[in-house]
């Protein structure tokens, strides 16, 4: 080693020593200056950390209608005195808040690394417990009660498919990865969304709790504040929702349910479904799936909710898929005129009936159309012109403007989890799952919704939306704007054109003249023929295959309204309701007379059901 | 088999030092981690052994390869030091704080430990290849390339204090090598007046952890609290100590990283100041050992891993324990020997192994 370095060696070695000296003097500092002082401190040694939750963030609807809130609650908290919790306090706690006594030492066990801070036994506990607490409040030491924010869903069994609820767990995916950015670290005990928007939109509505330091006596009250750190609320979600209307879809299904469980003694009914979203930006203004639950009472009825077997915690909306039925035949249409197999002045003859391929179809009640034009085959639904479209097309046309429309794969939704994509009926399916080859037969059924094409509500009201937009796929939406705690507008929504399919104006406008026809009279949906406005519509009864032959058909219907400049577009289904027009014919109408504020002016009259539609 | 002079010159003390030190660790990690784990009051221990003995099979390994090796292989430490850095990125599992971890099944890798090691290694064979130009301001700066860039890795992870431990590592090595002490001041004056312009790069939660870690004071209930538990536990340990397995402090958990980050409060507090200038006595043993035997090294390289190797210890002995003395911010640096964590302990290890290595190679081997 030359000198140079020998000397640096020297220097740094006296660097090093200087460390050593002022940590041993520190040390000296604490440890023989100071020991009295921090003796004592220790032995007393009652500061503890009382976290202040955040409130979290609000949920209204589209006109500024609380949707979901916040209100106090009491919860009882356990903070470590310094000698740990005595089998007496967890055994009269067991008894007060009627908890399993291993339950509350499971809870103790989890915050074994935090002790400083209080376990948070029990939430919303009612007022008599609070009464019994406080009066034993000296034998019970440790023992505190908080007053913590409750989460609190204004009109209880509201859209809960759509605001989700809370519960206790762990978080996965992008959610921990945002909080993990905004230093906010999961505890045990802490509630967070479960599902729906309170899932999605945790990171927004959840806020960043505070904290107090505290020193507290020997029962465990607090006596002395240090540091105070003041929770951020979290932001609020503005809805694309429409709450009145909303609320009345909801009851117009349950309406129809408990009319086919009650009035027509359908066993196999119970299950319903809608979506209505604006076609020129994919806001979401209603969607509903019956049965439905209660998130301010989820806990409690959560065992009923899991065993029953129409699975209320289902969103039927988006999580499930069905066959179209007739309320597809838009899409057969549409291929058919695109790819010039047929003119909208050709008339096609319909004998009530026919056979192809081995094969014997045909119209509702073998009733015969005679030589019928695509405008009447779309408005009386006629199963026959749309097998022979099929046929003419084969079924990779079928397919081809099937996914045109959005169908075999989400739609978009974002804003809440579980889009399915459903199904489009084609070779490639049929290969891969049953490994088959396709045959003709089944593309005459694909051309009427049938066979294995199976398609959410959303897409079928993102594929309504499409024909009264001119083929505009936007990505359909709940939230429409955050808002921060000082009422600033932190994130705006703002519609997404997400495809566009290239469709000639004039074919757009024949489809839309058939779909105008079905709701006058003659039409598959002249219920609707008495309302001031005019709609376009389409009804479905769709067949469910594969089960008993007994079993009622899906009853569905598609419409946007008005005709001449579009606000809407809709999708219903009951499940097993019956034929399309009997069933949820009535309950869109119900809808669309609510939408337009027309429930005072029209009394609603009988019609008789012909014209009902329905495969072979 | 070994030239008898490598045993000659071996340096018994150094390696006693570092086992006295180990077991000084699991003594007082025995004590911080009673109930930790209700089924095995003493699995940690266990597991820190086991850490123990395979450090021991390691530093044999390094001190069996003649050093000069190391500097033939230091670019390909480099290489596979950046591979690691990156890829636990991607696949990396997230630890307590924000260290990240390679899950290997039977244990977890933490590459950001080992690349303390490795950049000792190629700063000590770069610095030797500038030998003719270390004088030279410009010249000397792409050394500060090779260490700004397995830096900013760690610093995504992100891991602020092991970051630091770079560039002190860095300047401690360009001391050594010769650089002139204005050079230093230069580029520790530009490194600041850089930092603005860094500082615009910075997400919100980065720069929040910036200010926290000059200022843990903004941070009231988490650091502010824990650093006031830990002078607590360490003044009211006193001269003598509560006792082993009596502090209350410890024993209350108020030190949520007592037995890896605060294992020195829990030392405090327990064997009092006797204990704890036992500690630091030890460690200035140690890195006094390291320094000798730099300044016996055949070369500068040899000379250079002892310097660097001193220059981590050190950095690490002061930053963690200036924490638990509430003199220094608060970072994630271990305490090299005492604290838990397998990675931390075998990479000290190997670190003493090559400064060993140097030393007993320090004349040339006649056949």
């Amino acid at each position: 080693m030359d000198k140079k370095m020998l000397k640096r060696t020297r220097f740094f070695i006296s660097i090093v020593m200087i460390i050593f000296i002022i940590l041993s003097s520190r040390l000296a500092y604490l440890q023989i200056i100071q020991y009295d002082y921090y003796w004592v401190r220790a032995e007393k040694n009652r500061l503890r950390i009382m976290p202040i939750t955040a409130p979290r963030g609000e949920i209204f609807d589209s006109s500024g209608r609380q949707l979901v809130t916040n209100r106090p609650g009491f919860t009882v908290s356990l903070v470590d005195l310094g000698k740990g919790y005595s089998a007496e306090t967890i055994s009269r706690l067991s008894g007060l808040l009627d908890m399993e006594e291993r339950e509350i030492r499971e809870k103790i066990q989890l915050q074994f690394y935090r002790r400083y801070l209080p376990i948070r036994l029990k939430t919303d506990i009612d007022m008599e417990t609070v009464a019994q607490i406080s009066e034993h409040r000296l034998e019970l030491p440790g023992v505190l009660i908080e007053v913590q924010p409750i989460r609190n869903y204004v009109l209880d069994d509201f859209a809960p498919h759509i605001v989700g609820y809370l519960g206790e767990g762990t978080v996965h995916g992008w959610v921990a990865e945002h909080w993990e950015e905004n230093d906010y670290h999961y505890q045990p005990g802490d509630l967070v969304g479960q599902a729906g928007l309170e899932m999605v939109w945790e990171p927004f509505l959840r806020g960043n709790d505070g904290g107090l330091q505290v020193e507290v006596n020997s029962t465990g009250q607090a006596i002395r504040e240090f540091e105070r750190v003041d929770p951020e609320p979290g932001y609020d979600l503005h809805l694309t929702i429409d709450a009145e209307l909303q609320l009345k879809v909801q009851e117009a299904l349950q309406e129809a349910v408990q009319k086919q469980l009650e009035e027509e003694n359908n066993l196999y009914a119970g299950e319903a479904a809608a979506v209505m979203l604006d076609p020129h930006s994919g806001r979401i203004l209603a969607m509903a799936s019956i049965p439905s639950f209660n998130p301010n009472t989820f806990r409690q009825d959560f065992p009923e909710l899991a065993r029953d077997a129409r699975r209320p915690l289902v969103n039927k909306a988006i999580e499930e898929h069905y066959p179209g039925g007739s309320a597809y035949k838009m899409v057969t249409s549409i291929a058919a005129l695109e790819e010039g197999v047929v003119s909208r002045n050709e008339r096609v003859h319909c004998p009530g009936t026919i056979t192809r391929y081995g094969a014997t179809k045909s119209c509702f009640r073998g009733h015969a159309h005679g030589r019928i034009s695509i405008f009447e085959a779309i408005q009386k639904s006629c199963n026959i012109f749309f097998f022979e479209m099929g046929l003419r097309l084969g079924i990779d046309n079928l397919a081809y403007y099937s996914r045109q429309f959005g169908f075999g794969n989400q739609v978009g939704l974002n804003d809440v989890f579980g889009e399915k994509k459903g199904i489009v009926a084609s070779r490639e399916y049929k290969r891969s799952v049953y490994n088959e080859p396709w045959y003709p037969a089944e593309t005459m059924d694909t051309a009427i919704g049938q066979s294995y094409q199976s398609n959410t509500m959303l897409q079928m009201a993102n594929y309504t939306a499409m024909i009264a937009n001119g083929g505009k796929h936007y990505r359909p939406y709940l939230v429409e704007r955050v808002v921060d705690g000082h009422g600033q507008t932190v994130m705006m929504a703002e519609p997404e054109l997400v495809y566009y399919m290239d469709v000639s104006e004039s074919n757009w406008e024949t489809v839309r003249t058939g779909m105008s026809a079905v709701t006058l009279p003659g039409g598959t949906a002249a219920r609707l023929a008495d309302l001031p406005v005019s709609i376009a519509g389409k009804t479905g009864t769709a067949q469910v295959v594969g089960m008993d032959r007994d079993i009622p058909p899906h009853s569905l219907f598609v419409a946007y309204a008005p005709v001449e400049a579009p606000e809407v577009a809709l999708a219903v289904i009951v499940k097993h309701g019956g034929t399309g027009g009997a069933t949820a014919v009535p309950v869109a109408r119900e809808i669309l007379m609510h939408y337009f504020g027309l429930e005072e002016e029209v009394v609603p009259e009988e019609h008789d059901l012909q014209g009902e539609e329905v495969i072979e | 088999m070994f030239d008898r002079r490598l045993f000659k010159n071996f340096d018994y003390q150094l390696l006693l030092i570092m086992i006295v030190l180990c077991l000084y660790g699991l003594l007082v990690i025995s004590s911080s981690t009673q109930g930790l784990d209700a089924a095995d009051p003493y699995a940690y221990v266990r597991k820190q052994a086991l850490w123990m003995a395979m450090g021991m099979a390691a530093l044999l390994v390094v001190i069996s390869i003649d050093y000069v090796n190391y500097y033939r292989w230091a670019w390909y430490f480099y290489a596979g030091n950046l591979f690691f850095l990156t890829i636990v990125l991607f696949i990396g599992r997230e630890g307590v704080g924000a260290q990240r971890w390679i899950d290997l099944g039977v244990f977890d890798f933490q590459p950001s430990e080992l690349a303390k090691v490795i950049m000792v290694i190629v700063l000590a064979r770069l610095l030797v290849d500038y030998e003719d130009r270390i004088n030279n301001l410009v010249y000397t700066l792409p050394s500060f390339i090779y260490v700004i860039v397995p830096m900013l890795l760690i610093f995504l992870q992100p891991d602020l204090g092991t970051a630091m431990v770079f560039i002190v590592i860095l300047f401690g090595m360009l001391y050594m090598a010769g650089t002139p002490v204005k050079n230093l001041l230069a580029y520790a004056g530009a490194g600041l007046a850089a930092f603005p312009f860094f500082w615009s790069y910075l997400l919100p939660y980065q720069r929040m952890r910036l200010i926290v870690f000059l200022n843990p004071e903004l941070d009231p209930l988490r650091q502010g609290y824990q650093l006031m538990q830990s002078i607590i536990a360490i003044g009211s340990g006193g001269l003598q100590g509560k006792g082993l397995y009596e502090g209350t402090q410890a024993r209350l958990q108020f030190l949520p990283e007592q037995h890896t980050d605060f294992i020195f409060s829990v030392l405090g507090e327990e064997l009092g100041f006797i204990g704890g200038i036992v500690l630091l006595a030890l460690y200035f043993l140690l890195i006094y050992r390291v320094l000798k035997i730099a300044s016996f090294s055949k070369d500068a390289f040899g000379a250079l891993l002892c310097t660097g190797v001193a220059t981590l210890i050190s950095f690490q002995v002061l930053v963690n324990i200036g924490m638990t003395l509430s003199i220094m911010p608060v970072t994630g640096l271990p305490l090299p020997f005492m604290s838990y964590g397998g990675n931390s302990l075998l990479v000290n290890m190997i670190s003493i192994g090559l400064v060993l290595n140097v030393g007993m190679r320090r004349h040339k081997i006649q056949f």
